[in-house]
């Protein structure tokens, strides 16, 4: 800084070469990132068709956590809290599902009125058999009750519990991770995302499209009543938009011809659920 | 009634329309020239999504604010509150009447254009004190004398940084300064010392940074907006475009020639081809000093404000009075007349 006003010199210098310097903006929604395939983006505790976490304080994740960033607390089958991590930053998780999954009696339901709908329980027994009662046909399984009862009544994922010797929290979480209903719905919720990412890529298409194929509005249901249809921000699925979510289940990046064809199987399905029920 | 009269007030009341619908272009133009310029200067592109290349994203701002909710505070003095942002936008559009545009194309040529245009120029001043005070919010009304204290102090090397030129060329009319300088060479090689200090106190006058502490965008709440909100607020920002504009064009007359080519003005352009012709040139030099005031946001930090009073008065005011001296000095022993 010999001379006033040479930094300010060098400084305009910066600025003047940086604006004919190649940008570094990447044009989103056109232009998408690489993800890595092991990426999981940010962690949070899934939750459960009750707005209950899904967490089953197994600890497995606290366990294999490379850098222990996991602490939890909970109750064991025994009804003991049990606890991983720094004793100062345990919560108690009293909530309904982990007192459920730990086996222990738990408090009503939200909404106890079909939860624990008697099932066709021979039926649930044919159909574990039809698989040899393998644990990797669960999710098979999971979809063949589903199909005839709109979702996955506790009872039937009890008996299925029973009959395969799978430990109750397995077929729970396994039900809940595999976005499985479960609770009665009047018929399949189809939500076509509408957040800005699939707006680019393609959602308006998608709804317009399912809009002809089910023959309704936005917003509306069918006139059978086994297909609704919305248009929501929370699907949650910018990754691979344009995306629908189905229930549970999200389906994407799919074009109008993939969409279609989705809830076409859906309602095929669930009409032949009903024929046979 | 004589016909003179009706065609002097029907002339006044076309160019008055005229420049002030001007206005709401040249703000436009200026905003989207900063938000494209200091993106680029960023490595960043910038407002790419409405229209090409993001071109209208300016003009969408403007009819934006136009359609947001506009605010009263319960307590502010609803009278001044209304006109405060009217007088600091009405200070900017008025101080476009004198502005040389082109041969031909001045609203009004007054013989004292200068003066008109700094006192013209001095009234926004009042304009963001009865903001400040009008709002019945503490931080406004300091925003506001924050902004009075700046805006005083710059104005008086501002304007002496002129009265060397003024000594020089014999006039205060701008047409007459342009054509001084057609004959004599442009002011900027006659005053280097008075460009400078000209060049700073403006940048200071219509708060652009590094002198922009009235707003301090990342700092202040908004200095004596804080309590505006829709358009009222859109004309404040308006208003600061519109003096960018007005400061890059007096500075282009006064010191670059106006409307004149570098090179001989061609005597055979009359006329309305004349007109164009300096348009163009005064255009081209305008926006290069918005563009130099655009290229100063993206480099420069803000100053502190004992600085910028520093600069003013320790700084700026002896060099202003300086250079008058010796102008004034060499105007008479070397007969320069």
């Amino acid at each position: 800084m010999a001379f006033p006003g040479i930094g300010i010199a060098k400084g305009m210098a910066t600025t003047f070469r940086n604006f004919f310097a190649p940008k570094v903006t990447r044009f989103y929604p056109e232009q998408r990132p690489e993800i890595p395939d092991r990426w999981r983006g940010r962690l949070d505790l899934i939750y459960d068709p009750f707005g209950e976490h899904k967490c089953e304080v197994c600890f497995q994740c606290a366990q294999v956590c490379p850098v222990e960033a996991i602490d939890m607390s909970g109750f064991d089958s025994q009804g003991n809290r049990i606890r991983f991590g720094m004793p100062e930053i345990y919560d108690e998780r009293k909530d309904a599902n982990a007192y459920r999954r730990a086996g222990l009696p738990a408090r009503p339901m939200r909404n106890p009125a079909r939860w624990d709908e008697a099932v066709d329980t021979p039926w649930v027994d044919a159909t574990i058999d039809a698989f040899n009662g393998r644990p990797e046909a669960l999710v098979a399984i999971f979809r063949a009750v589903e199909d005839r009862y709109g979702y996955l009544p506790e009872q039937a994922l009890r008996r299925i519990s029973e009959r395969m010797t799978i430990h109750w929290a397995q077929v729970f979480g396994a039900a809940g991770l595999g976005g499985f209903r479960l609770l009665p719905a009047p018929g399949h919720i189809v939500t076509v995302c509408d957040c800005a990412a699939c707006r680019f890529a393609g959602g308006p298409a998608l709804l317009a499209a399912l809009e002809e194929e089910l023959g309704i509005r936005a917003g509306e249901t069918t006139r059978d009543g086994s297909v609704s249809l919305e248009v929501g921000s929370d699907v949650g699925a910018g990754s691979i938009s344009p995306a629908i979510r189905v229930d549970t289940l999200v389906y994407g990046p799919l074009d109008a011809e993939k969409a279609r064809h989705v809830v076409q199987e859906r309602r095929r399905a669930t009409a032949a659920a009903g024929s046979a029920r | 009634m004589d016909f003179e009269l009706l065609l002097g007030i029907g002339r006044f009341l076309l160019a008055t329309t005229f420049l002030l619908l001007l206005t709401v272009p040249t703000a436009f133009v200026i905003i989207q020239m900063e938000l494209k310029v200091i993106a680029s200067m960023n490595l960043r592109v910038g407002p790419n999504r409405v229209g090409p290349g993001g071109l209208f994203q300016s003009t969408i701002h403007g009819f934006k604010v136009l359609a947001k909710e506009d605010t009263v505070p319960d307590q502010a003095d609803r009278g001044t509150f209304t006109l405060a942002p009217w007088m600091v936008y009405m200070a900017a559009a008025m101080s476009m009447l004198v502005i040389p545009f082109a041969p031909g194309a001045i609203a009004a040529d007054f013989n004292i254009g200068i003066v008109y245009f700094f006192a013209v120029l001095g009234l926004s001043v009042v304009g963001l004190l009865v903001a400040g005070w009008a709002s019945y919010n503490k931080y406004s009304l300091l925003g506001g004398l924050r902004s009075a204290a700046q805006m005083v102090s710059y104005e008086i090397p501002l304007t002496l940084s002129i009265v060397g030129a003024v000594v020089l060329a014999g006039t205060l009319s701008f047409s007459e300064l342009i054509a001084w300088q057609l004959e004599h060479g442009w002011l900027l090689i006659w005053q280097p010392i008075g460009l400078g200090i000209f060049y700073v106190s403006s940048l200071a006058e219509v708060n652009r940074t590094p002198f922009d502490m009235v707003e301090a965008d990342s700092e202040l709440v908004a200095g004596p907006f804080t309590e505006y909100s829709g358009m009222r607020f859109g004309f404040f920002f308006f208003a600061e475009y519109v003096a960018l504009f007005i400061m890059s064009g007096i500075l282009a007359s006064l010191f670059f020639g106006g409307w004149l080519a570098p090179w001989p003005f061609p005597a055979q352009l009359g006329g309305f081809v004349g007109t164009l012709y300096g348009l163009f040139w005064f255009f081209l030099k305008t926006y290069l000093f918005v563009f130099v005031a655009v290229w100063l946001r993206a480099t420069l930090p803000r100053v502190r404000v004992d600085q910028l009073m520093g600069v003013a008065w320790k700084v700026l005011l002896p060099l202003a009075l300086v250079n008058l001296f010796i102008t004034a000095i060499a105007v008479v022993v070397l007969d320069l007349k």
